[in-house]
């Protein structure tokens, strides 16, 4: 068992990048604690809308030379950008682990993501062009060209917390466009160190800025009359009745990624053994943090009579439980350990919450993460180990809500039919996958199925950065998706010049 | 709880530290094997790539489908403990023999991983047979130069 070096050593005191430079704040300063050990890693400031209000002037003022720069130039920004990610690899992916608890492969994937993203804002020269067309008229000629819009926002989740504001972060700034990048609170770091490695790659001042803070953030970014949009993954109250909102009633564009409770079916076709490894990456990894997690296994029982449904959901059931109990639940940065924390005590006592409430409802309590056994000695305060609910019916509080933990509820649906109507009771419309080995069950799952993005034999749909991060109902506010060609679009304004010389 | 498992990260970091103490042997034994010093520091020359082709496939791959709960089912990692700790008196053929072991136990190791990564991206495996085939070639250069050497 190998425990990787820390790259945090002391306490870091996280400052704002605003203009190119690194500002403190009036604000009061908030730990940041390591989730697994308990102990705090950083200070980060709650800014405020003073601080807001001066980062997006200096964004603004920024803007005009950064359009003028051309795409190509832009472009190489991004790649030494990249580069220095790659450079500082291991360092970007212990300081994820570090603030947010999730293991050492997690966050070098997370990483890897992140990067993949910047990779693709690179080939802007080609992903930002117009098109046009030669006589649309007597001598007319009709041309489309993207143009950038000035300041946009982008509000950051605590679960990915590297990853996520490069869903949108390259592609604005490969746009021509400036802007502030809100960390969560909860795990600034990481995103500090890009906004240090930006600095290096050669970015000009107030292109590219980060202002920590909360709520008082958000709303001076929301209220400010010069961001032109907001790009934003959190929980679904906050996208539907205060981001998507309020971006309505100032008219400014908005991505608003939001909350889930994602489906997986699994057929009776399907290979069980893969489905089970499937399964375990989709529940519990990143501790069930993540709005693309597994949260309802539906066991389908198509073309069984009752007495092989029955066999085949024990299988299932019994893959899924012996699978889970033998997750190695500790520290990240232990190279043996398959899962982390929960980000604070907070949200591992509302897990609770949501176990207390299945077993109240009278689902079966299959596995029992409550008894926590970590693999190493750590303090036990935001740590579960993997649950498992059976007999989990849809009207169920653990069956409906998002749990946003390691509890999986093992559901049963008689044919496809029940299973597309249990999941479309659902009020979000994030991620659903099907499990099977038939064609026809697959193409039919992905017709149906009204969910932004389908797994077919897939535990984790998320897409890479050159297609959308999509999302339906409850799931996503907005029109344009993060990531790809979406993200083009959503930073640019489309002009049309019709044009005729006499 | 479960024994220990050899997740991708144990994994990479296993071979990363083999082809950085494959280069040191290697080196050590140019020094002191003068006459075959070319074969030798060529030998740790390779390592060092190798070590970073494994790092940067896995590092360049690693997304969900490769996270925390992947692990590579079944491996044994005791089976691939290598000695690369040449005593100050070993003769030429017992260095000699001491890099078949080593290219024996490696290569082996290469193999073995790459099997049980096959289901993942086509990339990670192919890098680890890559290695386990460079490592074979290396075992047979080996054994022909012990052939060749006049024995006590």
């Amino acid at each position: 068992m190998t425990i990787l070096d820390e790259p945090i050593k002391e306490v870091l005191t996280v400052k704002n990048y605003v203009g190119g430079e690194w500002v403190g704040s009036e604000g009061k300063m908030v730990d940041v604690v390591n989730p697994a050990n308990c102990r705090v890693i950083a200070k980060v400031p709650v800014s405020t809308t003073d601080e807001i209000d001066a980062a997006v002037k200096t964004a603004e003022e920024a803007f005009p030379e950064w359009r003028r720069t051309p795409p190509l130039a832009r472009a190489r920004c991004l790649l030494r950008l990249r580069e220095l990610m790659e450079e500082h690899f291991e360092e970007l992916s212990r300081i994820q682990t570090m603030e947010h608890g999730k293991t050492i492969d997690e966050s070098r994937g997370e990483t890897r993501r992140g990067i993949e993203n910047v990779e693709v804002a690179a080939g802007i020269p080609s992903l930002m062009m117009g098109y046009n067309l030669e006589d649309i008229a007597a001598g007319i000629d009709e041309y489309l060209i993207r143009q950038p819009l000035g300041v946009f926002g982008i509000i950051g989740p605590f679960n990915f917390p590297f990853m996520v504001p490069l869903w949108f972060a390259p592609y604005a700034v490969a746009t021509g466009n400036c802007i502030i990048v809100k960390p969560s609170s909860e795990d600034p770091i990481s995103q500090s160190k890009i906004a240090e490695l930006t600095e290096e790659a050669g970015f000009p001042s107030g292109v590219w800025n980060l202002v920590n803070g909360g709520r008082t953030v958000v709303s001076g970014m929301l209220n400010h009359p010069e961001i032109k949009g907001i790009c934003f993954v959190g929980s679904t109250p906050v996208a539907k009745d205060v981001i998507y909102k309020k971006c309505g009633e100032t008219g400014k564009r908005v991505v608003a990624q939001a909350g889930a409770k994602n489906f997986l079916l699994v057929m009776p076709d399907a290979n069980l053994e893969s489905t089970t490894a499937a399964c375990m990456t989709s529940f519990y990894g990143n501790t069930g943090q993540r709005c693309l997690s597994g949260a309802n296994l539906l066991v389908v029982g198509e073309g069984l009579d009752d007495r092989e449904y029955e066999a085949f959901y024990e299988k299932m059931l019994n893959a899924f439980t012996v699978a889970a109990s033998k997750i190695r639940v500790g520290y990240g940065l232990d190279e043996s350990v398959q899962m982390g924390p929960l980000r604070d005590e907070g949200k591992k006592e509302r897990v609770l919450g949501f176990i207390e409430k299945g077993i109240e409802e009278k689902a079966k309590l299959k596995l029992d993460g409550r008894k926590v056994k970590l693999v190493s000695d750590l303090p036990h305060t935001c740590f579960l180990n993997p649950t498992v609910f059976e007999d989990v019916t849809p009207d169920m509080t653990i069956a409906k809500e998002e749990i946003f933990g390691p509890v999986a509820a093992i559901m049963k649906a008689r044919n496809l039919d029940e299973a597309v109507d249990i999941i479309h009771a659902s009020p979000f419309g994030n991620a659903a996958s099907v499990f099977t080995s038939s064609g026809k069950i697959a193409r039919e799952f992905q017709y149906r199925v009204q969910c932004g993005n389908i797994g077919i034999n897939i535990g984790i749909v998320a897409p890479m950065a050159f297609f959308p991060f999509s999302g339906m109902k409850d799931s996503f506010f907005g029109t344009l998706h993060g990531q790809g060609q979406e993200a083009v679009r959503f930073f640019t304004e489309s002009k049309v010049v019709i044009q005729r010389w006499f | 709880m479960e024994e220990p498992k050899a997740t991708a990260s144990i994994i990479i970091n296993l071979a990363e530290k083999f082809e950085n103490e494959s280069s040191d042997f290697y080196e050590k034994l140019a020094k002191r094997f003068e006459e075959n010093k070319a074969a030798f520091l060529s030998f740790a020359h390779e390592s060092k790539k190798y070590g970073v082709l494994i790092v940067r496939t896995y590092r360049e791959t690693i997304t969900d489908a490769l996270e925390a709960c992947f692990s590579f089912e079944g491996l044994d990692l005791s089976k691939y403990e290598v000695e690369t700790n040449l005593s100050e008196d070993a003769s030429f053929s017992e260095a000699l023999s001491m890099a078949i072991a080593l290219e024996d136990k490696t290569s082996k190791f290469y193999t073995d991983v790459a099997e049980l990564s096959k289901s993942l991206l086509a990339t990670i495996p192919a890098a680890f047979r890559r290695v386990a085939k460079g490592r074979n070639s290396r075992k047979k250069v080996l054994e022909s130069l012990l052939n060749k050497t006049p024995r006590p």
